[in-house]
């Protein structure tokens, strides 16, 4: 954590000693997908002595459920770093997935062309929300908050209040049969695809925190702005980058829901922000920023799939469900206020 | 009550032989039945995947299946809650196919992201009956059955009501409808617009999505009422906003016709509401959860080897005339 601090402010670098409880909350998400895989495979129902939770079409099955708040929580890691805060992201996912549909039925472009445009118009708005909260000095929960509502109204506007169904083949108001491969499986039909374009964006976005300069500055912001600012850190840049990546990723997200359901509709994505917070601050990331990791996030978004899956296979009510994830944010955020107090950091 | 009945034993037989073993088969069955597995003393799971819990009727839907299940023993029933997200619903309907639940029942949140979750349980044997909404495909092939009311035709017997009976001579009308580009609520908008074109003196002056809540539709009444205080009726494309439109009309001291859809029961729904004279009408929205049992039975302890594939369960009116019979029901 500490070589992740590039301050030129000793006063405020960490004591350099092993503390249990820190590597605990390094660790917190991945511990706590191992656990629940080990209550997952205890608790399971059998049938004929196979245990269910661990059938390899059940696996599929929870990460594909997780793949669109994955993509999601993986460009929130990044905003979270920095101290901030992307409330705009599930209606961004909507608003993709109606502009995915119309650009194909009614527009008629190819997919290449689509899924392009798709994924500029989410950077740019994430570009947008950026400029603004960091020229005007806003706090980026407000304007956010109003990209969410600005978001919404577009997608409905686009789809004139419509649901857009996305139907395959050759000619006008039909979409390549090839975008339909986004709903299905590979590897004998075992991975879904969905998963797979999941997985390639969190290996890249792990590369890009962990190894880059970019990543290196985006701790930095969220250390201690005014140290990063004076270190030549550029530090709007980095806050407005960081909003972009996370348009990017609910664009594409969108994107992969479209596919996915062959459909676009206004009001998907809504309470999607919540998720991708919660798999976020479950994977250790601090909204404190200057903290976090991403190979925790995407522990944390499969860990929320995986508990989801096994109680509902043992038909236990939703409202369960809802607890228990309460009890684990709380957990998560306990941890990580206790590490904190110990480095004296004082939050 | 209108049946199409599909009768195609060859088009059964086909599928049976696209079926895999499910579980265990225990008596020799005949070669026709829709599932093997099938046996009067038996044991079976249903699992219901329903669109979502929080809306009011949808919670009506799961207590009325849970009263036709248990009283049949050899049932257990599941529910899932999709909670308006075709993203939970799709990994709950793979959850049941990962169970190997005897019969899903399923009311699709919409209808093109869960065809294929559909067709997996198809795929995998597992009969699926569709409850008030429909997946894409036919009925009796992409799926076994579609039990339902039809909205369109209750908002439409909803504005027919208005044109003849509500306001004969005319006037203003006001529309509430429900969350903007989702099925039903575009269905049941459509249905009420061509329904009062049958009186060419009724106008549509207003328009507004309340998004099925009462608080939003209280909040669109009351403005509606402000821009044009002549509105003699509105319609509310469920009784939870024909609820908040009553509120605003109260509020603002004037009387207005309401016509609610769905005709819940109980103390809060639009029964009762029409039965104290709060409301001009509703019309019920029936939930075909018996309907879904009794063919369940047929399916899985009669070996039934057919099902009517289409089961339409009709809208009743609710009027002054009946409701305080039909409080008792």
């Amino acid at each position: 954590m500490s070589e992740q601090q590039i301050t030129s402010n000793p006063a405020i670098q960490p004591a350099k000693r092993i503390d249990p409880l820190a590597v605990i909350v390094r660790f917190q998400s991945l511990i706590g997908l191992v656990l629940v895989f080990a209550g997952g495979i205890i608790f399971s129902p059998r049938r004929h002595g196979v245990i269910l939770f661990l059938q390899p079409d059940n696996i599929a099955n929870i990460v594909r459920a997780v793949s669109e708040t994955g993509i999601i929580a993986i460009g929130m890691t990044f905003v979270i770093i920095t101290a901030g805060i992307d409330l705009s992201v599930g209606a961004t996912l909507g608003l993709a997935s109606v502009v995915t549909a119309t650009l194909m039925v009614s527009g008629g472009f190819g997919l290449i062309t689509t899924v392009v445009a798709v994924l500029l118009m989410g950077t740019c708005f994430g570009l947008v929300q950026g400029a603004i909260s960091s020229k005007f000095r806003l706090e980026a929960f407000i304007v956010t908050l109003a990209g969410l509502q600005a978001a919404r109204g577009l997608a409905l506007v686009v789809s004139g209040n419509q649901y857009i169904n996305i139907s395959y083949g050759e000619g006008p108001g039909l979409a390549p049969p090839i975008f339909a491969i986004l709903g299905g499986r590979l590897f004998g039909n075992v991975v879904p695809v969905a998963t797979i374009v999941f997985l390639i964006f969190a290996f890249i976005a792990t590369i890009l925190l962990n190894t880059t300069r970019f990543g290196r500055y985006v701790y930095a912001v969220g250390g201690n702005e005014r140290a990063a600012r004076i270190s030549g850190v550029p530090v709007s840049a980095i806050k407005i980058a960081v909003y972009a990546i996370t348009g990017f990723a609910s664009a594409l997200a969108g994107i992969v829901h479209a596919g996915q359901f062959n459909f676009g509709s206004a009001n998907d994505g809504t309470g999607y922000e919540l998720t991708a917070i919660a798999a976020v601050v479950i994977g250790g990331t601090s909204l404190f920023g200057g903290a976090g990791s991403m190979v925790g996030t995407i522990a944390g978004t499969i860990m929320l799939g995986a508990l989801a899956n096994i109680l509902q296979l043992n038909n236990i009510t939703p409202a369960m469900q809802l607890l228990a994830t309460a009890a684990i944010i709380v957990l998560a955020a306990v941890l990580q206020s206790l590490v904190r107090r110990r480095e004296g950091l004082g939050r | 009550m209108i049946r199409t009945t599909f009768q195609s034993s060859n088009t059964w037989r086909i599928l049976l032989l696209a079926c895999s073993c499910v579980g265990s088969v225990s008596v020799a069955q005949a070669a026709d039945s829709l599932v093997k597995a099938c046996a009067k003393d038996g044991e079976f799971v249903i699992g219901f995947s329903q669109a979502n819990n929080a809306e009011p009727y949808r919670q009506h839907v799961n207590d009325e299946l849970e009263a036709a299940a248990k009283a049949v023993p050899q049932f257990t029933l599941q529910i899932a809650d999709g909670a308006g997200n075709v993203n939970t619903q799709t990994s709950q309907v793979d959850n049941f196919i990962t169970q190997k639940v005897d019969l899903l029942l399923i009311s699709p949140f919409e209808a093109a992201p869960l065809t294929p979750a559909v067709k997996r349980a198809m795929d995998a044997g597992i009969p699926v009956i569709e409850l008030d909404r429909k997946t894409n495909g036919e009925a009796g092939k992409d799926y076994t059955a579609f039990i339902g009311g039809d909205n369109y035709k209750i908002a439409l017997a909803a504005g027919e009501y208005t044109s003849k009976t509500l306001l004969p001579d005319g006037g203003e009308a006001a529309v509430l409808e429900g969350l903007p580009s989702s099925t039903p609520a575009v269905e049941r908008l459509n249905g009420f617009k061509d329904g009062v074109k049958a009186n060419p003196k009724i106008q549509i002056v207003a328009e507004q999505a309340a998004d099925w809540l009462p608080d939003k539709a209280q909040t669109a009444f009351a403005a509606m009422l402000q821009a044009h205080p002549d509105i003699k009726m509105v319609y509310a494309s469920n009784d939870m906003m024909a609820a908040g439109a009553l509120l605003a009309a109260k509020g603002a001291g004037k009387s207005v016709k309401i016509i609610g859809t769905d005709g819940l029961p109980g103390p809060a729904g639009g029964i009762e509401a029409v039965a104290k004279g709060d409301w001009s009408a509703t019309f019920t929205y029936p939930t075909g959860a018996k309907e879904a049992i009794d063919m369940a039975k047929s399916i899985l302890l009669d070996c039934a080897s057919s099902v009517p594939a289409t089961v339409t369960v009709d809208t009743t009116a609710i009027t002054p005339d009946n409701a305080k019979q039909m409080m008792g029901k």
